[in-house]
């Protein structure tokens, strides 16, 4: 099944793994005669990307403005912690196939059912964010003539970011994971090696697994470290300090924000 | 795995003939899921055994972890980077990156929930004893509590409610990604969803299954909470 | 026996019921850090005293207090408790047997006010019905309702936390009292209360306390001796309240007593303390030349009309005496003085009746001698080393008033 000189290239002791990262690099004949591995692991990977960017962005565009609006309100919170809890009782899979069963088949369907997924995280950090911002600092904004969109635009909106990057990359991660199970709706993604095995093999389902586990960490790693750029300097040491003094950051906040 | 394909397509057939019309057409169809309500009884308490399995013993590590960590707090960064890292991998993923180590089957799915739920726990229970009152551990330690005593009688019951907000969220997320062990053939109501993944029905069942599931484990936890910490009652009250 | 036999064993403390406490060249430093926190220091309490440790921020007080039960290790010296070296027991066992009470109180928030009193009795091993009864009894000590044992510290106000705090940390019956400034948190007018409230306590359990406050007028209402320290954890004076407002050792002692240091001694100074003037008395049906007489040679150039029972009724001038016998009604009215006023109330007394004299006069309402605006002065006199001229004295006097 693989060619000799190709099995130079990974140490054999590597076993599963070595296969693995053979499939992942080199292209292969599978199991019913198409070309798998190689390229295709990198077509699998742009269309697992689409997906998962596509979904993205319409979460942000409909999470992003009712949660900041709703924390600027000061008020919804029973939305907000309703939406966070739901979000993360129902299985992802549960929507996808969901989406599926209605809907049927297809990309924009499987990427509805992601968006779906996408909004609580988004939604509720966004709320939490600007609900968190200290009222007297608003307050004050408006005792100096600035009104409702500035006080968004120019106060708020900066001390939330690092909390909404926190939203966008919990989402991310988490619909990274979910496109995987986009072959049951259709669309053809990493997690075709995963889940239709009879075609690729054991290699491809552990290679398959590999790319999808680095896109998560990546994704997490990357979006981490937009998050602390985006931190105002003044935020950073506070920011520290105030969570030491904080007595249960946790249970205090109604919703608990993952960054 | 093939003869699972096989197996699905079996009982989707099966399923859908000689029922009535609501059925045919893949609706939202009450009638027959009180029929066939049964088949939803083992995946359930399969699916539960396993929330239950691995949050215990995520909970279990995360826990002898951030005790660990506490009185050594040079582990909190390793810890916080590698229980990151686990918390990332997609489960599904982490399935399959076991499946050479552990085979298929509920330790591999077992493992690979437990793992997720670590850095859940971690950073709950290191908030819940960050966020003790320096004067309560200032006072417990002069009127002569030894680490020990002060460990157990007063910081731990004191962030007892961060570590059960913690217990809360693992839960939750756990029974949304249990749905998905039966790629690593674990069984669970994530293999009654996919037996029939486009009946309507079934998903809104096995679905609804998780949900109820969830929100039960969430208000059990809740309960206990109330009972375990009378004082922060006391507090709003 | 041992401290820690004798706590496992539920017997009683080893000490009596106060422990002396002896300070002997301690010295503790910082590690990461050349200068000391606390410098050859050494000074001894005596069983039941109350000592003071008072300075300015960053003196030490605090660390040189934690020293005594190990919160905070020694580096050099040794700190004798009853004679014994503190370093003979274990820590969690020594802290035992010392009452702690801390500013921020430090109650555990999830225990009821029952369950934090009877902590260290707990830890002590005591059996159920001994911690109950100690733990009533501590209650009734500071003036707490019966029905407030199974609150939890969140429904207590301020004042009555701070005082379940010293409950809890006389729970053991401890021979020494550690205080980290107890009464700081709270508004002055409870302050003033709860340290009224301490001080009748303190004069029933008779307990070593080590007490800790920047506050001078805290240190010198409460203390029966006080420690000045200055930064780096130097002693600038040990001694009693009155000696260290009289004959401050140094410019640094000085300083931190206050310039107003005459006036807080006029608040230590009860009247009956002090060498009062004799009064001239007369009775109604004395002749006036006798009675202008004994005028002539005393102190007060007035004589002073009081009834048979020796009560003050009436100053007498040249008017009244005109006549063969000294007549019923006459005079001016008289101020008394309560001896066991402070002297800082009988002064502000004279000054605000606009008088020079004042009668003082004992429980039965008797007059036992006269004070007088230049006793006060006298008095001051010695401990301002002169430079305190009559006017100034009195301009600062009635700022005060």
């Amino acid at each position: 099944m693989v060619e000799g000189e190709d099995r130079m290239i990974v140490p054999a002791f590597l076993g599963d793994l070595g296969d693995a990262l053979d499939f992942i690099f080199h292209e292969r004949v599978g199991r019913g005669g198409a070309q798998i591995g190689g390229s295709q692991v990198l077509d699998l990977t742009v269309t697992h990307l689409e997906l998962t960017l596509a979904a993205m962005a319409i979460a942000m565009v409909v999470g992003l403005p009712i949660g900041i609006w709703l924390g600027h309100a000061r008020k919804g919170s029973f939305v907000a912690v309703t939406v966070a809890n739901i979000g993360r009782a129902v299985p992802s899979i549960g929507i996808v196939f969901l989406f599926f069963a209605v809907l049927g088949a297809g990309f924009v369907n499987i990427m509805l059912a992601l968006v779906l997924l996408a909004i609580p995280p988004i939604l509720t950090n966004a709320y939490t964010g600007v609900r968190e911002v200290d009222p007297e600092v608003v307050d004050a904004a408006r005792g100096m003539g600035l009104t409702g969109a500035g006080i968004v635009r120019r106060i708020e909106l900066p001390l939330a970011l690092p909390l909404i990057f926190g939203g966008i990359k919990i989402s991310m991660v988490n619909v990274i994971a979910t496109a995987t199970l986009g072959p049951e709706g259709g669309v053809v993604t990493l997690g075709d090696p995963i889940i239709n095995p009879s075609t690729y093999g054991n290699a491809g389902r552990l290679g398959g697994a590999l790319v999808v586990a680095a896109l998560a960490v990546a994704a997490e790693v990357g979006l981490s470290a937009v998050q602390r750029a985006v931190t105002p300097e003044g935020l950073k040491s506070a920011g520290r300090a105030r969570a030491r003094r904080i007595r249960f950051p946790v249970t205090k906040r109604k919703v608990a924000p993952t960054s | 795995m093939d003869a699972l394909v096989l197996a699905q397509s079996g009982s989707f057939f099966r399923d859908r003939s000689g029922d009535n019309s609501c059925v045919a057409n893949n609706g939202i169809c009450p009638r027959w899921a009180i029929d066939h309500f049964d088949r939803y009884v083992h995946p359930f308490f399969q699916h539960l055994e396993l929330v239950l399995i691995s949050t215990g013993a995520g909970f279990l590590v995360a826990f002898a972890l951030a005790i660990a960590a506490h009185r050594r707090r040079w582990l909190v960064g390793p810890v916080t980077q590698v229980t990151g890292i686990l918390y990332t991998i997609p489960s599904l993923a982490a399935f399959f990156l076991l499946l050479p180590l552990t085979g298929r089957g509920n330790l591999t799915a077992i493992i690979a929930l437990a793992s997720y739920t670590l850095l859940i726990f971690f950073r709950n229970v290191m908030a819940g004893l960050d966020g003790v009152p320096e004067e309560a551990r200032d006072a417990g330690r002069g009127m002569g509590f030894t680490d020990r005593q002060l460990l157990w009688r007063v910081e731990l019951p004191l962030a007892l409610p961060a570590i059960l907000a913690g217990l809360r969220i693992a839960l939750t997320t756990t029974v949304g990604l249990a749905a998905l062990a039966f790629y690593a053939g674990a069984g669970g109501l994530g293999e009654a969803l996919a037996s029939q993944k486009d009946f309507q029905t079934n998903i809104v069942l096995a679905g609804g299954l998780c949900v109820v599931m969830a929100a039960g484990l969430d208000a059990l936890v809740l309960v206990a909470q109330r009972l375990l910490t009378p004082w922060s009652k006391a507090r709003t009250a | 026996m041992t401290f820690s036999d004798t706590a496992q064993a539920e017997g009683p403390s080893p000490f009596h019921e106060a422990a002396t406490l002896e300070f002997r060249h301690v010295s503790k430093t910082y590690r990461g850090t050349a200068e000391p926190a606390i410098r050859d220091l050494s000074f001894s309490v005596p069983a039941g005293d109350v000592c003071v440790l008072v300075g300015p921020s960053g003196c030490g007080k605090t660390t040189a207090m934690r020293l005594v039960n190990r919160m905070i290790e020694m580096s050099d010296g040794d700190i004798l408790l009853d004679g014994r070296s503190v370093r003979e027991w274990r820590p969690a066992e020594l802290r035992r047997g010392i009452g702690y009470a801390i500013q921020q109180i430090g109650l555990f928030p999830h225990q009821t006010i029952g369950e934090n009193i009877a902590t260290v009795p707990r830890l002590l091993g005591w059996d159920k019905a001994r911690i109950q009864a100690r733990v009533g009894e501590l209650l009734e000590l500071i003036g707490l309702d019966g029905d407030m044992l199974g609150r939890y510290p969140s429904q207590l106000s301020g004042g009555q936390r701070q005082r379940v705090g010293v409950a809890r940390a006389l729970a053991g019956d401890p021979p020494l009292l550690l205080m980290d400034e107890p009464f700081g948190a709270i508004d002055p007018i409870n302050r003033d209360r709860l340290q009224n409230e301490f001080l009748r306590l303190q004069g029933d359990l008779h307990k070593t306390v080590v007490f800790v406050t920047h506050d001078i007028d805290e240190a010198i209402k409460m203390g029966d001796r006080i420690a000045v320290l200055k930064k780096g954890g130097v002693l600038a004076q040990f001694a009693p309240p009155a000696e260290l407002l009289m004959q401050p050792a140094d410019e640094f002692v000085e300083d931190f007593v206050g310039a107003d240091r005459a006036l807080k001694r006029l608040a230590l100074q009860r009247v009956r303390d002090i060498d009062l003037w004799r009064a001239p008395l007369v009775h109604v049906g004395d002749s006036t030349r006798a009675a202008r007489e004994q005028a002539a040679h005393s102190d007060v150039p007035y004589p002073l009309l009081v009834d048979a029972n020796g009560r003050p009724l009436a100053w007498l001038d040249e008017d009244d005496l005109r006549g063969e016998r000294i007549e019923p009604g006459a005079g001016s009215p008289v101020l008394a003085i309560d001896a066991d006023d402070v002297l800082r109330d009988a002064l502000s007394e004279l000054l605000r009746s606009e008088v020079q004299y004042g009668a003082v006069v004992d429980r039965a309402g008797r007059v036992t001698g006269v004070l007088s605006v230049e006793i006060m002065h006298a008095f001051l006199a010695p401990e301002t080393k002169g430079d305190l001229d009559t006017a100034a004295f009195e301009r600062r006097t009635s700022d005060h008033a």
